[in-house]
C-alpha cells in the first residue's frame, strides 16, 4: 500500500478543514445561544479562543522542535520550528485583535493593561524576535542553532501567560480550557467552541504543512546554479542563487 | 599537565571578568549614575504623590534592572569580540566553566544594580524594605543574569541584528519583573510570587546552560 501524495493528503485535510469549519460556523452562529450577559458580541468567543489555543499549541511545537533540531542538528525540525512560529505569532496578533474588537463593546475600551493581555502581548514581542533571530547571520546552521536556542527560552512565558488569569485578579475572564476550576457552559456554546478549535487546528496544520514545504524548497540546493555555462546571456549571473536569499 | 576541575575554571573565568571590569570600572562608573538617573526621573514620570510612588515603587527598581540586562548583554562577550579574543576563550574553556563564570559576573552587575536601585526607591519613595522583596532580588537578578548572558553571547555571535537585543531581553524578562514587583508590594501575599520566581529561576537557569553550548560552536 501507497502513502497519499503530499498534495492528496492536503486536500483531504482542506476539506476536512473546510466540513468542520462549516459545522463550527452553523453551531457558533445558530445552535449556540445568545450570551445572556455580553449578548452578540460574545460570538467572537468562537473565534478568539481557538486562535490562542492554536498559537500555544504552536509554541509547544517550536519548543519541541528546537530540542529536537539541538539534538539531531536536522535542519527538518528547524522548518518545522520556524513554520510552527510563524504560525503561532499570526495567531498570538489574531487573539490580541480579536480580544480587542469583543473588549470595546464589553469593557466599553479597545485595550486595558490587563496582565493577560500584556503578556500575550509580550509572547507575541517573544516569538517575533525568535523569527528575528533568523537573521543575525548568513550561516544557515547557525542561524537554526541559535533560533532553536531562543524557541527553547521563549517558551518559559507561555505557562506564564497563560496561567496569569489564574494568579492575578483581572477584568478578563476566566480560563475555560486547562483551567483548574472552569467555569460552566451552554452544551451548544461548548459543541460550537470545540469545533471551532478543531477547525483551527485542522487548519494550521495545512497551513504548516504547506510553509514547510516552501522552506524545503528553498534550503534545497539549486542545480546548476555554481557553474552557469559559458554562453549563457550575462543577466543569468545577476540571478541570486536561492540558497542566499 | 592535568585539566582543571570546573569550579577551578569556573572561577578562574569569573576573576578574569573581575580583572577586566577592574581595569575599566565599566560597571561600577556606570551603574550608579544610571539607577540615580533612572530611579529620579521614575519619581518624577509616576509621582509625586506619595500613594502613587509607594505603588509603583516596586516595579520602578525592577524596570531599572530590566533596562539594565540590554547594555549588559552586549559586554558578555563584548571585550573579547572587540580584542578578537573570543575563539581563544572557548577553545581553552570548556562552555559549562564558561557559563557559569560570565553567569556571576553578571549576576553581580544585576544584583548591584537592584541593590542601589532598591535602595533609592525606599528612600525617595518612602516605601518599606519586605523580606519577600530581598529573596526575589537574589533569584530575580540570578534569572535574568542567565538570560542576560546567553542572549549576549547569542547576538555576538551573530554579524547581523544586533538591536534585536533588547527585543529578546526585555520579554524574556517578564516574569522576574512581575513576580518581583509584587514581592515588593506591600500587603501582597509572598509564597505565591516566590514559587513563581522560583520556578522562574529554575526554567530559565536549566534552559540557558542546555543552550549555551550550542551557542559557542562555529
Amino acid at each position: 500500500m501507497t502513502s497519499p501524495s503530499p498534495c492528496t493528503a492536503d486536500r483531504l485535510l482542506g476539506a476536512a478543514t473546510a466540513v468542520v469549519a462549516s459545522v463550527a460556523v452553523a453551531l457558533a452562529l445558530v445552535a449556540a445561544p445568545t450570551d445572556a450577559v455580553q449578548g452578540e458580541p460574545q460570538r467572537l468567543m468562537y473565534v478568539h479562543v481557538p486562535a490562542a489555543w492554536l498559537a500555544y499549541l504552536a509554541f509547544a511545537a517550536v519548543l519541541v522542535a528546537s530540542v529536537a533540531h539541538l539534538l539531531t542538528r536536522d535542519l527538518r525540525w528547524d522548518r518545522r520550528a520556524q513554520a510552527a512560529a510563524e504560525l503561532g505569532v499570526g495567531m498570538t496578533a489574531l487573539a490580541i485583535a480579536l480580544g480587542s474588537v469583543w473588549g470595546r463593546p464589553v469593557w466599553g475600551v479597545w485595550w486595558v493593561w490587563d496582565p493577560r493581555l500584556v503578556t500575550t502581548a509580550v509572547l507575541l514581542l517573544v516569538y517575533v524576535g525568535y523569527l528575528g533571530v533568523r537573521g543575525l547571520g548568513d550561516d544557515r546552521a547557525a542561524g537554526a542553532r541559535r533560533a532553536a536556542a531562543v524557541g527553547i527560552l521563549g517558551f518559559v512565558n507561555v505557562p506564564v501567560v497563560h496561567f496569569s488569569v489564574v494568579w492575578w485578579r483581572t477584568l478578563h475572564q476566566p480560563a475555560t480550557v486547562l483551567s483548574p476550576d472552569p467555569a460552566p457552559m451552554d452544551p451548544w456554546m461548548a459543541a460550537a467552541l470545540g469545533a471551532a478549535v478543531a477547525a483551527f487546528t485542522l487548519a494550521g496544520v495545512l497551513v504548516v504543512r504547506r510553509r514547510l514545504r516552501d522552506l524545503a524548497s528553498a534550503d534545497a540546493p539549486v542545480a546548476g546554479a555554481a557553474r552557469p555555462p559559458a554562453d549563457a546571456p550575462a543577466e543569468a549571473l545577476a540571478v541570486v542563487p536561492r540558497a542566499q536569499r | 599537565m592535568t585539566e582543571p576541575t570546573t569550579g577551578a575554571a569556573t572561577a578562574a573565568v569569573f576573576r578574569r571578568e573581575v580583572a577586566v571590569e577592574l581595569a575599566g570600572r565599566e560597571a561600577l562608573v556606570t551603574t550608579a549614575p544610571f539607577a540615580s538617573a533612572f530611579v529620579v526621573l521614575a519619581g518624577l514620570a509616576f509621582g509625586p504623590g506619595p500613594q502613587q510612588l509607594a505603588a509603583t515603587a516596586g516595579g520602578t527598581a525592577w524596570l531599572a534592572v530590566l533596562v539594565a540586562t540590554v547594555p549588559l548583554a552586549r559586554a558578555v562577550a563584548g571585550a573579547e569580540m572587540a580584542e578578537d579574543s573570543w575563539d581563544a576563550l572557548r577553545g581553552l574553556v570548556a562552555p559549562g566553566p564558561l557559563f557559569a563564570g560570565k553567569l556571576l559576573a553578571t549576576w553581580a552587575a544585576l544584583a548591584l544594580t537592584w541593590v542601589l536601585s532598591a535602595a533609592l526607591v525606599t528612600v525617595l519613595f518612602e516605601v518599606p524594605v519586605l523580606p519577600g522583596a530581598l529573596y526575589g532580588g537574589a533569584v530575580g537578578t540570578l534569572a535574568l543574569a542567565a538570560a542576560t548572558t546567553t542572549f549576549g553571547v547569542l547576538v555576538a555571535s551573530g554579524a547581523r541584528r544586533g538591536g534585536l537585543l533588547a527585543a529578546l531581553i526585555l520579554p524574556a524578562g517578564l516574569p522576574a519583573l512581575l513576580a518581583g514587583t509584587q514581592l515588593a508590594t506591600p500587603g501582597v501575599a509572598v509564597l505565591p510570587w516566590g514559587i513563581l520566581m522560583t520556578l522562574y529561576a529554575v526554567a530559565v537557569l536549566t534552559a540557558a546552560w542546555a543552550v549555551f553550548p550550542v551557542l559557542l560552536e562555529e
